[in-house]
């Protein structure tokens, strides 16, 4: 027990507890920031060549070795097919099926007219 | 290690060591060996079995403590005594004294045999510090049972009945019902005890399956007893009905209806290609293997970089991934420790409900050629009686019908419908042969041996019930049901491809039936769409109704045009109208006015069907999904799952023209891995051809797809939003009609 005149408890002694480290989260906040959709629209439209008819295989796999390669960067911890779910899941978010519907519309044609004449 | 002497008993009470005691003192009271070497009766025989059976009424049931059972197991009470006195009167059981020994030995043996199960309310300590012993203990008397050499212990319980059963049904006492039951119930138990999977077993398994409980039960005769009591069910035994049910659901559980029925030879031949399958599938495997494994020692200590964006390396140790830039993309991936937790406690208990009827059993020979023998009779003489009296019961919920019942009657009818099927299906082929001398007889062709099942009632039943369970999530029951209706759907198939007009005819009204009520189409679909983590044996049920149905509701749609079906629509003015009416009208009022709810409800329309609006309502994000679940199962799925697979797919791709709902990583994902390896589908077996066709084709508007429409690259990632998924399909919105 410390002791009475002790009224600030300067002499008691400190217990540090200590945190764990959290644990990064695959979350919205990840998935649209600048390392996630966005960049993956970006290295889609810069590397993903893909060759068409006659190559169906190979498309594809080079198609999911850009996403595996992207989700990696985006998040390590995941393997492929668990980060695939995991993202599948934050689609149904309110926030990010409201972008999604927006990268749609940027496609469209007479989109960026619209957005200019605002 | 079982405790010996009185001294440990006391030390470490597993058992209240008076009980022990007090059953020690009667099980040694009860007989022994004699004089002549054989079983000698000790001279209160009968007070004895008379104490023993109050010991485990009153002790055990009342207390709910198993205190008792555990000390009659580890006193040999079964095998030792109530065996030997069998044995010992079987022959003279119409003595009457002798009679009411045996008697009092099958009371004993009844409780004892009967199936071990903790009930989670009212389960005790004891029951679980005993569980695991009387679990092994009652394998003990199954094997000591079945296998028991100086008499026929399941014969002598029959026989022990046989008196009460002469007697007719209106003249028959409490205690002669009592004397039936008692005797069926442990031939049930005697079907329904299975090796536990929890406790490690050391006498052999092959002494307690299923083929030696079959061997056994046709070399006692107990199939003649089975056949006799279902043949008379209704005249002369009313309350039997659902012992027989179990018994039969106990004996032919997982057992392939198919393979029961074919021929020796064929049989043998598909053993011998399924063996051959087997050994290829397993050559491609490590074929497969071998192409990628390293070809110089395990320290040889290869290290790679992977060059990627942004002048990042990835390194990789060994020497499999040199120069096979997909193998180092699938060892990346691989090495990677964290797993994704998957949620809930379900992944632990699947196999327990496999273990219901999913679980295939296989059959020693002899067994299976007496099973199907019995199946036969059992075909041709009791299955409709039988099986219209228990659905009777069934209907008016009959005190001695529990739920699990319903299940086991309708995993049971679809069994049977099953076997009907194969065996006419054998029938006709050796018919066909023009070697054999058998000829198909009129009787032969109709399907009226199993009518009783085939009836609106049954249908009317199988739909409440399936109602009923899917509301209340026993997916078990479910599956039973599902299991249930594909059947029926099969069976009338072959109905109306078979050679009598009447069948025909028969068929395409059960067709109109069933496809009349647009709810069951909703049923259907319901069940598809709604999968979660049900399990292996409910994913194949489900996805074959889904199959089944769609393609018969297909074709029946082509034949019948004008295809009407009575739809249900809720008359919302009916209720409002009510509602109004509450206020004014009293007690009365009320009852009339939920009785106008119900009529509003049961309000239905006719309206045309069309068969192109169902299948849309048929192939959509969730079913898909469902089957996706059941397609990454590759493996293990035989041809025809794989082409049930193959079928919906193809259909959502190309004839539905909704690909779009399958654009997403994770099933390129799947397919890829499918053909591509590793670990694929095995390039020789006959699904491997129209899957790679379908895949290549399916990839090809994939990438034309994204070629054109590159936002699908991030639409990939996730199941697509209903309002986009027309302009993905199609690259431009959906016309709306313009208001003028």
């Amino acid at each position: 027990p410390p002791p009475k005149d002790d009224a600030l408890g300067l002499d008691q002694e400190i217990t540090v507890v200590k945190q764990r480290r959290p644990i990064p989260k695959l979350d919205e906040t990840l998935l649209l920031s600048d390392a996630g959709i966005s960049k993956l629209r970006r290295i889609s439209k810069d590397r993903l060549r893909l060759k068409g008819k006659g190559h169906e295989y190979g498309d594809i796999a080079r198609m999911l070795n850009m996403y595996q390669l992207w989700l990696d960067d985006l998040y390590p911890r995941a393997k492929f097919a668990d980060g695939l779910v995991m993202i599948e899941k934050l689609g149904h978010s309110k926030r990010t099926q409201y972008m999604r519907k927006e990268w749609i519309n940027e496609g469209k044609p007479g989109y960026n007219a619209a957005s200019d004449a605002e | 290690m079982a405790q010996t002497t009185l001294d440990e008993w006391a030390r470490d009470p597993l058992v209240d060591p008076e009980v022990r005691a007090h059953i020690y003192s009667l099980v040694s009271a009860l007989g022994g060996i004699g004089d002549d070497g054989t079983y000698a009766l000790g001279d209160d025989a009968m007070v004895c079995l008379k104490d023993l059976r109050k010991w485990l009424k009153l002790v055990d049931a009342k207390h709910n403590r198993r205190d008792v059972a555990r000390s009659m197991a580890e006193a040999n009470l079964v095998k030792g005594d109530l065996l030997e006195i069998l044995a010992k009167i079987s022959e003279r059981v119409h003595d009457t004294l002798k009679h009411k020994l045996a008697v009092a030995c099958l009371e004993i043996l009844v409780p004892l045999t009967w199936p071990f199960e903790i009930d989670p309310l009212e389960a005790t300590a004891h029951q679980y510090r005993h569980g695991p012993y009387l679990e092994l203990a009652q394998i003990g008397y199954k094997r000591a049972i079945l296998h028991f050499d100086r008499a026929r212990i399941l014969q002598t319980a029959v026989r022990i009945a046989l008196p009460s059963m002469a007697v007719p049904l209106r003249e028959r006492s409490q205690r002669d019902e009592g004397v039936i039951r008692i005797a069926l119930y442990f031939i049930r138990n005697i079907a329904m005890l299975a090796p536990p999977k929890s406790v490690p077993m050391d006498i052999d398994e092959a002494e307690v399956s299923r083929s030696a409980t079959i061997d056994t039960f046709q070399e006692q005769d107990i199939f003649q007893v089975i056949l006799s009591v279902a043949s008379s069910i209704g005249e002369d035994f009313v309350n039997q009905d659902v012992v027989l049910l179990e018994i039969l659901f106990f004996l032919l559980k997982g057992v392939d209806a198919e393979k029961l029925f074919m021929e020796e030879k064929k049989l043998n031949s598909s053993n011998t290609s399924e063996l051959k399958d087997l050994i290829s599938k397993e050559k491609a495997m490590l074929a497969s293997y071998a192409r990628t494994a390293p070809t110089r020692h395990n320290r040889f200590g290869t290290m790679i970089w992977i060059k990627r964006d942004d002048e990042k390396v990835s390194t990789l140790s060994g020497q499999d991934v040199l120069g096979k830039a997909q193998k180092s993309m699938e060892k990346m991936d691989t090495t990677k420790k964290w797993n994704k937790p998957k949620g809930g406690r379900r992944k632990k208990d699947e196999n327990d409900e496999r273990e219901e009827f999913d679980l295939p059993i296989g059959l020693t020979s002899s067994a299976r050629k007496s099973l199907k023998a019995f199946v036969e009779e059992f075909l041709d003489s009791s299955f409709n009686p039988l099986f219209l009296h228990i659905r009777q019961a069934m209907e008016r919920e009959t005190e001695r019908v529990e739920i699990r019942h319903s299940r086991q009657y309708f995993y049971l009818v679809s069994w049977f419908l099953k076997a009907e099927c194969a065996r006419r299906r054998t029938i006709k082929e050796r018919a066909a042969d023009p070697k054999s001398a058998e000829v198909l007889t009129a009787e032969d062709e109709s399907y009226g041996l199993v009518a009783e099942v085939m009836n609106q009632k049954t249908f009317v039943l199988l739909n409440r019930f399936t109602h009923k369970s899917q509301s209340e999530k026993a997916w078990q029951d479910l599956n039973a049901g599902m299991k249930c209706f594909t059947q029926i759907l099969l069976t009338v198939q072959e109905m109306s491809e078979a050679g009598l007009e009447e069948d025909q005819e028969i068929a395409e009204n059960i067709l109109n039936r069933i496809f009349y009520e647009e709810s069951t189409h909703d049923l259907v679909v319901q069940i598809l769409r709604s999968y979660k983590d049900q399990g292996f044996g409910y994913l194949d049920a489900c996805t074959e109704l889904s199959h089944v149905f769609l393609r018969m509701l297909e074709r029946y749609a082509k034949q019948n045009v004008d295809l009407q079906v009575r739809s249900r629509k809720r008359a919302r003015k009916i209720k409002k109208k009510n509602d109004q009416a509450q206020g004014v009208e009293g007690e009365e009022g009320h009852v009339s006015e939920t009785e106008d709810i119900a009529e509003a409800q049961r309000t239905s329309t006719e309206r045309k069907f069309d068969f192109a609006r169902f299948s849309a309502k048929f192939v959509n994000q969730s079913s898909v999904n469902t089957f996706v679940a059941f397609t990454k199962f590759f493996r293990e799925l035989n041809h025809e799952q794989l082409k049930r697979a193959h079928r919906f797919f193809y259909r959502a791709a190309f004839k539905m023209e909704i690909g779009v709902l399958l654009y997403r990583v994770d099933i390129l994902h799947l397919f890829n891995k499918m053909i591509k390896g590793p670990e694929g589908l095995d390039p020789a077996s006959p699904s491997y051809k129209e899957w790679e066709e379908f895949i290549r084709h399916f990839f090809r508007s994939v990438v034309k797809r994204v070629q054109d429409r590159p936002e699908l690259i991030v639409e990939m990632l996730f199941s697509k939003i209903p309002a986009t998924i027309y302009f993905l399909e199609h690259g431009h919105d959906k016309e709306l009609p313009t208001r003028t």
